[in-house]
C-alpha cells in the first residue's frame, strides 16, 4: 500500500495531473479499440470476398433514389460497372441498412470470450448458407476481397503488441544493464558503456535490417512475430542502460543511500527501494517515446516483407500493397488505413510530453526553478542512431 | 588539441569494433549467396563451387577478416556476387545519389528550421509560436512511411511529379538544362519527404536552445544594460545556445547516409538504401559490410565534425583542457 | 560517574588518500571522456588519532576542506581508510566484513548537513524514521509505527505529521526527522556533520539544546564536527582542531578555545563573529 502511495506522489503532482491523465485516458482508449478488435470489426480479416477484389469504400447515403430520407444510413452494394472489370458502380436496386449491434462471425473476444456481437454490420435478419448478409466495406478491400477495415483493427493488434512488448524487452535490458554498470561501477560499467557507445554508434535502421534478415526469412507469422519483437528490443537497449546508469550514479552518491548503507543496508535493498523508484519516471517517458518508434519499426519490417507475413494481417502489411504502381494509381483507398493510424501516434507523442513535463528533477532545495530545457520527443522519426 | 586526437582516436576504435561486429555477425548467420545460386538450375554445381572457392568463404572467420582488412587498407572494399563487380565503385555511385538526395534535404532542412526556430522561441507562448508548435507537432506525428507513400499518392493522381527512380528513360538524350530539370523533377518528391521529416526534429531543438538561454541571468543583464531585442537574440542568444546546436548538426550530417533508407526504397531512388536492402536479402556479404561502414563512417564524422565545431566554438572546453 | 573508564571510540593514525587507479589512468587514453571523469588524487586524512569518552561531547572543528566530513565517514564505516585502525568499544572494525560490521553499525550513527538530502524528499516521515528498524529486521510493523511515534515525541515534533512526506516539512524539522532516525537504533555514539550549519540561527539553537537534552536522558556520545567555533564552545567538552588532514590541537574546550596555541585555531577564532557581551563565547583573538 505504502509503495502504492509513494507512487502517487511521484505521478500525481497537481500541475501536469490534468494533462497527463487527458492524454492517457486517449491512448488507453484507442488501444481499447484495439484490444476488441473482435467487436469493432465487422469481418474475420482473413474472410475473402474473391468476387469484389479492390472494392472502393462504400458511400454512406441518407436520400435513396427517389429522394425519400431515411432517418436509418445506408449503403448500396456494388457491382462491376458492364463492360468494366475493375470499376465499380452502386447498385441501387439493393440498399444495405446499417444496422449495430449486429450478430455477426464468431470472434474471441480478448482471446478467449466467444462472442459474436459486432458494433455495425447489414444485419440481414435471416442469413442462410445460400443467402449471406450483404457486406458493407466502410474501407473498401484488397487484393483478396478482404474487408480493409477488419484488416486495419486486427492488425494494429499485432502491431501495437509488437511495439509495447519489444519496448518492454528494450527497457527491461536496458535497465538490467543500466543497473549493473551504475551499482557494481568499475571495469564492468566501463565494458557496458564501451558496448553501449558501439550500439548507439550504429545506424539503428541498417542494423535493424541486418539483424533480421540474417534470421531465416521463412518463418510463421507467430514465429516472425517473436522474432521481430526480440530483434527490435535487442537493437534498442544502449539509450535506457545510459539512462538508468546516470540515475543510479547520481542517486548512488546521494545522502539517504549513504544513510541507508549507514544502517547496515544490503546492495539488493539499496537498489529495490532507492534506486528502483528513481529510475520509474524515466522508464516511463522512455517507453512513451520507444513504443510508437518500435510500432514504426515493425511496420517498416512487414512493409519491406521483413516482417508479419501474409495471411496474417499487420499495419505494415496493409500498405505493402502500395508498392505496386497498378494499386498507386488505381485503388487509392489502400492508404486510408496510414491515416487512421495517425491518432496513435498523435497520443503518444501527448502522452511523451506530459510525462517529460512532470520528470523534473524532483529536489527539495528553494533555489532558482531549473529553466525548462526540454528535449524535444522524437516519436515517430526513426532516426538512424538516434 | 589532446581532446580532438582523443575524440579521433575514440572514432576509429569505434570504426573497428563495429567492423568486427558485422563481421562476426554475418559470418554466423545461415545463408550465403551461393545457397541462392545452388537453386538456380540454369547455373552448374562446377560453376557455383568454383565462384564459392574464389570467394573464399570457406575460409577460417579470423583469417577472412584480416583478409578484408588488407584489402581495405588498399581501397579493395570487396567483391559483389550479386551485382559481380567490385564493391567500391558500386558503393561510390549509391551513395552519390543518396547524398544528393540527403545533402539538399538537410539543407532545406536547416535553412527553413533554423530561422523558424528562433522566430518561434523569441516570440514564445504566443500566436506564431503555438502556429510552428501545432506544424511541428503534426509533422513529428506523422511517419517517414506514411508521409513518403502520401507524397507518392500526390504524384500519382495530380501528375505534377513523376513516381519514382532518378532520371527519366530518355534522361541521355537530353540537353544540360533539360537534365537539370529532369533530375529536379525526380528529386522533388524525396527532397520534400525527407525535408518535412526532418524539420520538426530541428526546428523543436532550436526553438527549445534558445528558449533555454532567454532565460538566463546573463542574458537579463544585458536586457538591462539596454542591449536592442534584435542583437539580444542573434548575437547573445544564439551564440550560447550553438552548444547543443552544433551537436545536431553533426547529428544531421551523420544520419546522412542512413537516414533516408526508407524513402529511397519507396521513391525507388537507386540509393545506398535499396541496395543494402537487396544485398541484405541476397545475403551478398561484403556489400553489406562495406554499406554498414560507410554509414557508420558518417555517423562517425558527422561527431567529429561538430567535436571539432564544438572545440572552435566553445572556449570552455579549450579551458578545461589546458586546465588539466 | 562513568562506569567505563575506556574510551568508547579510539582512532589511531588513521590516514585517508584519494588516488587515481590504474584501470582508470589507462582508460582515459582511450575514452573520449575521461576529460570530465578524471579522479583526483589527494591525501584527506593524515594519520589522525583521537578518543572519545563515554557519554561526551567532542567538537571536531576546521575549515571547509580539512578531512573533517571524510573522518566522519570513516568512524561510520562508510569508507575503508587507508591505513590506521578504528576501534569502537575496544573492538576493531576498520577491516570488518561486512557481515559483522552489520551488526555493529547500530550503534555508530551518522547525521548529515543537509536534511534535504539526507532524506527521500518523497517518503513519509514513518517510512523514514522507520527505515532503520527495516533495515534491521527488527520488531513488527505495528511496534515499528509505535516506536517511530515515540521517536517523533523524543524530538518534539508532532505525532500528526507521522504521514506526511519529507518535503513538506521546514528545515529544523527535517533535521529533528534526520535525527530521530538515526536514535531508531539506539545508537552509543552519534556523529554529527556539520548537522547545525544548513539551519536558520535560531533553530540552531534550538536543535543544539535537544541535542544536550537528549544526551542527557539518553547517555549518548557525540562527536560534533563543525566549523562554528561559538557552537562547538556550547557543546562540547572537548575539542581537536583539523587542519589540511592533521590534527593539530585538541584538548578541553576551554584551553583549546581560551588559550590556542596552533595558528590554525586561532585563524578559526579570529573568524568567528561576536555573539552578546557577556556569552560564553570566545572573544576575538584580532580587534
Amino acid at each position: 500500500m505504502s509503495t502504492l502511495r509513494k507512487l502517487n506522489s511521484v505521478f500525481l503532482t497537481p500541475r501536469t495531473d490534468h494533462q497527463l491523465s487527458r492524454w492517457l485516458l486517449f491512448v488507453l482508449a484507442l488501444h481499447f479499440g484495439i484490444l476488441a478488435a473482435g467487436f469493432f470489426a465487422p469481418y474475420d480479416p482473413a474472410d475473402q470476398d474473391r468476387d469484389r477484389p479492390y472494392l472502393p469504400p462504400m458511400r454512406m447515403h441518407f436520400l435513396d433514389a427517389q429522394h425519400h430520407f431515411h432517418a436509418r444510413p445506408f449503403f448500396y452494394a456494388l457491382r462491376l460497372a458492364p463492360g468494366s472489370f475493375d470499376q465499380y458502380e452502386e447498385d441501387v436496386s439493393a440498399p444495405i441498412p446499417l444496422r449495430f449491434f449486429t450478430a455477426g462471425a464468431r470472434y474471441h473476444l480478448l482471446g478467449f470470450i466467444p462472442a459474436r456481437r459486432h458494433l455495425f454490420g447489414s444485419g440481414a435478419s435471416h442469413p442462410t448458407p445460400n443467402n449471406p448478409p450483404p457486406r458493407l466495406y466502410l474501407l473498401g478491400t484488397d487484393a483478396f476481397g478482404r474487408d480493409l477495415l477488419s484488416r486495419f483493427l486486427f492488425g494494429g493488434q499485432i502491431s501495437l503488441l509488437a511495439g509495447l512488448l519489444g519496448a518492454a524487452v528494450t527497457l527491461s535490458l536496458g535497465t538490467l544493464v543500466g543497473l549493473t554498470a551504475g551499482f557494481v561501477g568499475g571495469w564492468r560499467d566501463d565494458m557496458l558503456m564501451r558496448l553501449a557507445e558501439l550500439f548507439l554508434a550504429l545506424p539503428w535502421l541498417y542494423l535493424l535490417f541486418a539483424l533480421r534478415a540474417f534470421l531465416p526469412l521463412s518463418v510463421s507469422p507467430v514465429q516472425a512475430f517473436f522474432l521481430v519483437v526480440v530483434v527490435i528490443g535487442v537493437v534498442g537497449w544502449a539509450r535506457p542502460a545510459r539512462l538508468v546508469r546516470s540515475i543510479v550514479l547520481s542517486v548512488k552518491e546521494r545522502d539517504f543511500v549513504r544513510a541507508a548503507r549507514g544502517f547496515g543496508a544490503s546492495d539488493f535493498y539499496l537498489l529495490h527501494r532507492h534506486l528502483l523508484p528513481e529510475t520509474a519516471t524515466v522508464l516511463f517517458t522512455q517507453a512513451a517515446i520507444l513504443i510508437p518508434q518500435f510500432v514504426l519499426a515493425e511496420m517498416t519490417l512487414s512493409f519491406l516483407g521483413l516482417g508479419v507475413p501474409e495471411p496474417a494481417s499487420s499495419w505494415g502489411n496493409l500498405l505493402a500493397a502500395l508498392q505496386q504502381y497498378s494499386v498507386l494509381v488505381s485503388y487509392w483507398w489502400m492508404y486510408i488505413p496510414a491515416l487512421l493510424m495517425l491518432p496513435f501516434f498523435v497520443g503518444y507523442l501527448g502522452l511523451a510530453s506530459a510525462l517529460q513535463h512532470r520528470s523534473r528533477p524532483f529536489k527539495m532545495e528553494a533555489g532558482v526553478s531549473q529553466a525548462n530545457s526540454e528535449l524535444p520527443v522524437a516519436v515517430s522519426k526513426e532516426v538512424a542512431g538516434a | 588539441m589532446r581532446y580532438l586526437l582523443r575524440r579521433a582516436s575514440h572514432a576509429l576504435f569505434l570504426l573497428f569494433g563495429v567492423s568486427v561486429l558485422t563481421f562476426l555477425f554475418s559470418a554466423l548467420t545461415p545463408g550465403n549467396y551461393f545457397d541462392e545460386m545452388r537453386l538456380n538450375p540454369q547455373i552448374s554445381q562446377e560453376t557455383v563451387a568454383a565462384l564459392r572457392a574464389q570467394s573464399q568463404l570457406d575460409h577460417p572467420l579470423p583469417l577472412r577478416y584480416i583478409h578484408w582488412l588488407g584489402g581495405v587498407a588498399h581501397g579493395n572494399l570487396g567483391f559483389s556476387f550479386a551485382y559481380n563487380s567490385p564493391v567500391g565503385p558500386l558503393l561510390r555511385t549509391r551513395a552519390c545519389n543518396t547524398l544528393l538526395l540527403a545533402g539538399t534535404a538537410t539543407v532545406l532542412a536547416w535553412l527553413i528550421g533554423l530561422p523558424l526556430g528562433i522566430w518561434s522561441a523569441s516570440r514564445m507562448n504566443r500566436a506564431p509560436d503555438k502556429l510552428v508548435s501545432a506544424g511541428t507537432a503534426t509533422l513529428l506525428v506523422l511517419p517517414d512511411l506514411v508521409l513518403a507513400l502520401g507524397l507518392l499518392i500526390l504524384a500519382v493522381r495530380t501528375g505534377w511529379f513523376p513516381t519514382g527512380g532518378l532520371t527519366s528513360t530518355n534522361y541521355n538524350g537530353f540537353s544540360t538544362l533539360q537534365k537539370f530539370r529532369d533530375l529536379t523533377a525526380h528529386m522533388t518528391l524525396p527532397v520534400l519527404a525527407l525535408t518535412l521529416s526532418a524539420l520538426p526534429n530541428i526546428v523543436r531543438h532550436v526553438r527549445a536552445a534558445i528558449a533555454d538561454e532567454l532565460q538566463s541571468p546573463f542574458l537579463r543583464a544585458a536586457e538591462a544594460h539596454g542591449i536592442p531585442q534584435r542583437k539580444l537574440l542573434y548575437n547573445y542568444a544564439v551564440r550560447a545556445a550553438a552548444n547543443p546546436l552544433i551537436s545536431l548538426l553533426g547529428f544531421s550530417i551523420g544520419t546522412l547516409l542512413s537516414g533516408s533508407l526508407l524513402v529511397e526504397v519507396i521513391m525507388s531512388w537507386p540509393g545506398l538504401g535499396p541496395l543494402f536492402l537487396e544485398s541484405i536479402l541476397a545475403r551478398d556479404f561484403y556489400v553489406v559490410i562495406a554499406g554498414v561502414l560507410l554509414s557508420m563512417l558518417f555517423l562517425v564524422a558527422g561527431n567529429l565534425f561538430a567535436d571539432i565545431l564544438l572545440y572552435l566554438a566553445d572556449p570552455r572546453i579549450r579551458t578545461a583542457e589546458r586546465s588539466q | 560517574m562513568d562506569i567505563n573508564p575506556q574510551p568508547l571510540l579510539r582512532v589511531e593514525n588513521l590516514s585517508k588518500c584519494y588516488s587515481a587507479q590504474k584501470w582508470h589512468r589507462l582508460q582515459s587514453v582511450f575514452a573520449a571522456d575521461a576529460a570530465k571523469n578524471k579522479p583526483k588524487e589527494f591525501t584527506a586524512l593524515n594519520n589522525v588519532s583521537l578518543q572519545l569518552r563515554r557519554k561526551s561531547t567532542l567538537a571536531l572543528v576546521g575549515q571547509s576542506g580539512s578531512g573533517k566530513s571524510t573522518l566522519a565517514l570513516c568512524i561510520a564505516c562508510l569508507e575503508r581508510p587507508t591505513s590506521g585502525s578504528i576501534f569502537f568499544n575496544q573492538q576493531e572494525v576498520t577491516a570488518l566484513p561486512e557481515q559483522q560490521l552489520r551488526q555493529i553499525r547500530p550503534r555508530i550513527q551518522l547525521v548529515f548537513q543537509d536534511p534535504a538530502r539526507a532524506l527521500n524528499p518523497r517518503w513519509s516521515a514513518l517510512d523514514l524514521i522507520a527505515e532503520p528498524l527495516v533495515i534491521q529486521n527488527r520488531l513488527t510493523s505495528k511496534k515499528r509505527e509505535a516506536k517511530v511515534l515515540q521517536l517523533l515525541d523524543l524530538v518534539a515534533l508532532p505525532r500528526t505529521s507521522v504521514s506526511k512526506p519529507a518535503h513538506q516539512f521546514s528545515g529544523g524539522q527535517r533535521q529533528r526527522l534526520a535525527l530521530a532516525r538515526a536514535l531508531a537504533l539506539e545508537p552509543k555514539l552519534l556523529l554529527l556533520d556539520e548537522a547545525l550549519s544548513a539551519l536558520d540561527c535560531s533553530i540552531q539553537a534550538q536543535i543544539a539544546n535537544l541535542l544536550l537534552d537528549l544526551q542527557y536522558q539518553l547517555g549518548l556520545t557525540y562527536l560534533f564536527i563543525t566549523h562554528d567555533l561559538a557552537m562547538a564552545a556550547h557543546l562540547a567538552d572537548q575539542v581537536a582542531v583539523l587542519a589540511c588532514g592533521q590534527i593539530v590541537e585538541s584538548g578541553s574546550a576551554q584551553k583549546v578555545l581560551q588559550a590556542p596555541q596552533h595558528e590554525a585555531t586561532r585563524a578559526l577564532l579570529a573568524a568567528t563573529p561576536r555573539f552578546a557581551p557577556n556569552s560564553s563565547a570566545p572573544a576575538l583573538v584580532n580587534a
